[in-house]
């Protein structure tokens, strides 16, 4: 398993954003769902090693990133899009996405064919000399997508991936992910149910900091018959689950 | 250690060395350090140039810009840019990306603060190489000192490493002007405590206390014209300079370390514990920093004061310091020989053009001077008592002309600046060679210098005629002050001064030699009246 979370809980003050989390990942797309304040972002935090958990055991890539050797090899291998992509305005596209390659301690030899590559692969090649300063919203969402994968990881992480983009770039992210979830584990944390239905073999879904469900799109689907609030099926099955977890009432595939 | 286990940690390094250096290029390359160069450059014509320029071309006096008041600057500047970029990550919202990344903080943060002092030290040593170039140009003795370079360089990185710690620990939009002001305050009570133990400005050297000003810039021009033209300057304070400014740096770099492992709240990059050999190695770093930087505070208290060659540090001082710098007189003419010290040699033509005259003047006369001699500033009654054949004068001259030689050559050319030798000369010449505290002029003396320097052009000295009230004694210029104190004769006023010297002048040149040469003896005794001089 590429991600293990048994019992982890974080707290800031006296708000548990992450309450008791036990998730265990293997490769594959994973999606994480939720209204806003479930806590995603922060267990998002939690795997790219940023955020210690205040309690509970986290185990990435078969590693302990509590300790810094390992953390440091972990984060070799990690790819990272926070949901507010912080970004250098005088970096061109292929400037920024060599820096992390730096940053991420990639063998040398391989840094300028993997940002090349990275960058085609986010559609951006004829845009690589440009000064992010002068990019869209979108683009640079796809910026911090090449930079997120420049290195080839076995755990992409990956918060609100389509925010911004266009319906075209969407379907080329979404074959993007399923790529690389062939390899990877790649977790894709997103409030887009149809992100999740067309990309995700598994999803989870977060409330108030807990997992109330973990399954396959489909048996999310399927939590939404008879139920009422939702454009499209997935959708009825979100909301289904999360009606269910505000009432307590336990659903069919509810995880701890 | 195997040779497949080195040549692996070898391979290592090198792909280590290459990515910092791709990342140091790219810092550098868009370090927002490149936007305050345009500032810097114009502060550095308006402040450093400028004043460099209006200082006479010797090397240590044109040296003695690039610590003072530049480096201020600069450390102001480096300081506040390099807290704005420290708090990029804040600004930017890269923080939380740039925690992912396999670097470790406190590596990426140095690359940052690297560029930062790159552009800084860069921009520094290229105000100092169009000093040293300009000097070059100009200097006609002696090379360049290095040691104020090095002081410059380590004031400005530590000055850019003071700015990132603050910025990295209280990121925040007004960090950046709150620590360039800091900064300058605290280069300003450094300035303060140098000036006011500048020996130039007081009498008693040895109360001098030099802590303080030893590891503050000395703003405003150096206390002697040759200051290391006679001696060489030694490098102690150069040195505690050096140490102490040094482990500033060490000490902030150490902390850019030590604090985010202490999981200091703000500090972004190690929310997880550090490596442990990392802080031990960081936690040395500062101590070693505090040591050296207490070691040279302790050693400035130490300093000593010397006339020939200033502050000496007794644990660091090498007495070969204390010797004099040979030298050979640069001279001109034949009759009358003017000789200068080579490092003045742009002034020996116009030193020439002032006395030539005035020593025509009163040639062939008992006791009139040959040659003149440039002389070491601090010496020079000592070395001027008892003769007149020599004629010697010094840097810091400012008798009756102000023709002191921090005047720059182009100036130097100048009628006034010449009228002020020949009045210095001449009153010199009538007056006889004067001890420290001998009495002013009599009014004989004066109306005679006055007489012979309106022969050769000359203006009445500023001050002259001192008595201008018989039996008081008025006027007491500089010039008095200059000449060793009050006069012998009072009963003359400033009519009668005048009016002797207008006859003594009318005089044909073969009356006036043939008086002054039978006269000279006793008009410099003072025994010779106003009546007597027709």
């Amino acid at each position: 398993m590429n991600i293990e979370l048994t019992d982890v809980t974080r707290t800031f003050g006296r708000n548990k954003a992450v309450d008791g989390v036990s998730l265990a990942v293997g490769p594959g797309v994973f999606g994480l769902l939720g209204p806003n304040g479930a806590g995603k972002t922060s267990l998002l935090r939690m795997l790219a090693t940023v955020l210690p958990p205040s309690s509970g055991t986290v185990r990435l890539l078969d590693k302990d990133p509590g300790r810094p050797a390992a953390r440091t090899q972990i984060r070799r291998r990690l790819g990272y899009l926070p949901q507010n992509l912080g970004y250098y305005p005088s970096f061109t596209v292929a400037e920024f996405v060599e820096y992390f390659a730096l940053l991420k301690e990639m063998p040398a030899h391989q840094v300028p064919k993997a940002v090349a590559a990275a960058v085609e692969r986010v559609d951006l090649g004829p845009r690589a000399k440009v000064r992010l300063r002068t990019l869209s919203g979108g683009m640079l969402r796809r910026v911090g997508i090449a930079q997120a994968i420049v290195n080839g990881p076995d755990l992409l992480l990956l918060d609100e991936p389509t925010a911004g983009l266009d319906p075209e770039q969407r379907v080329a992210f979404r074959t993007l992910i399923r790529d690389l979830g062939q390899h990877a584990t790649v977790v894709v944390s997103t409030h887009l149910v149809e992100d999740v239905g067309t990309a995700c073999s598994e999803v989870a879904l977060m409330a108030e900091g807990k997992v109330v469900f973990r399954g396959t799109p489909d048996e999310l689907t399927a939590q939404g018959e008879g139920h009422q609030v939702g454009d499209s099926p997935l959708e009825r099955g979100y909301s289904a689950v999360l009606a269910a977890s505000r009432q307590q009432v336990p659903v069919t595939k509810r995880v701890h | 250690m195997t040779a497949v286990a080195l040549t692996h940690r070898t391979a290592r390094f090198r792909t280590a060395r290459f990515r910092t250096v791709r990342a140091l290029r790219l810092e550098i390359k868009h370090s927002t350090a490149v936007w305050v160069l345009p500032i810097l450059a114009a502060l550095f014509y308006v402040n450093a140039y400028r004043t460099a320029a209006g200082f006479p071309p010797t090397w240590t006096v044109r040296a003695s810009v690039i610590t003072g008041s530049n480096l201020v600057f600069f450390s102001v500047i480096a300081a506040g840019i390099a807290a704005w970029v420290a708090t990029r990550e804040d600004r930017r919202k890269t923080g939380d990306l740039l925690a992912t990344t396999a670097r470790a903080a406190w590596a990426r943060q140095a690359t940052v603060l690297a560029a930062t002092a790159f552009w800084m030290v860069l921009a520094y040593l290229a105000g100092v190489a169009v000093l040293y170039i300009q000097t070059a140009r100009q200097a006609t003795w002696g090379g360049p000192p290095l040691w104020p370079v090095a002081v410059g360089v380590v004031g400005v990185a530590a000055s850019c490493a003071v700015g990132f710690t603050c910025g990295t620990l209280l990121p925040g939009r007004f960090t950046a002007p709150i620590v360039a002001v800091a900064v300058f305050a605290a280069w300003f009570v450094g300035a303060q405590a140098a000036n006011s133990v500048n020996p130039y400005q007081v009498s008693n050297l040895s109360s001098l206390k030099g802590t303080s000003a030893l590891l503050g810039p000395v703003l405003g021009r150096p206390a002697f014209i040759d200051v290391g033209v006679y001696y060489h300057v030694p490098p102690d304070v150069s040195i505690v300079q050096v140490m102490f400014m040094g482990g500033v740096l060490l000490v902030m770099a150490g902390l850019l370390v030590l604090l985010p492992a202490a999981r200091v709240p703000g500090v972004r990059g190690l929310s997880f514990a550090g490596r442990r050999w990392l802080t031990v190695v960081a936690a040395a770093g500062v101590a070693c920093g505090v040591a050296a930087s207490a070691t040279a505070f302790w050693m400035a208290g130490t300093a000593r004061y010397s006339l020939a060659t200033g502050w000496d540090i007794p644990a660091l001082h090498d007495a070969a310091d204390d010797q004099p710098v040979p030298y050979t007189l640069d001279c001109t003419g034949s009759a009358f020989k003017v000789c200068i010290h080579p490092a003045f040699a742009p002034y020996l033509g116009a030193m020439s053009a002032a006395l030539q005259p005035a020593a025509a003047e009163i040639a062939g006369l008992p006791g009139a001077p040959v040659r003149a001699d440039m002389t070491m500033g601090y010496t020079s009654s000592a070395a001027v008592a008892g003769t007149t054949s020599v004629y010697d004068f010094f840097t810091e001259q400012e008798g009756y002309g102000g023709e002191s030689f921090w005047a720059t050559p182009a100036l130097a050319r100048t009628a006034d600046w010449e009228q002020g030798w020949q009045q210095d000369f001449i009153i010199w010449f009538v007056s006889g060679p004067a001890e420290q505290d001998s009495p002013g002029p009599t009014p004989a003396q004066e109306a005679v210098a006055i007489a012979l320097l309106a022969k050769i052009g000359a203006p009445v000295p500023q001050g002259y005629p001192q008595f201008s009230q018989p039996g008081t004694q008025s006027g007491a210029s500089s010039a008095s002050s200059a000449s060793g104190g009050s006069g012998t004769q009072p009963g003359a006023s400033a009519g009668q001064i005048t009016a002797a010297a207008s006859g003594f002048e009318s005089l044909s040149s073969a009356a006036r030699h043939a008086w002054l040469a039978a006269n000279l003896a006793a008009l410099r005794s003072g025994t010779i009246t106003l009546a007597q001089l027709s």
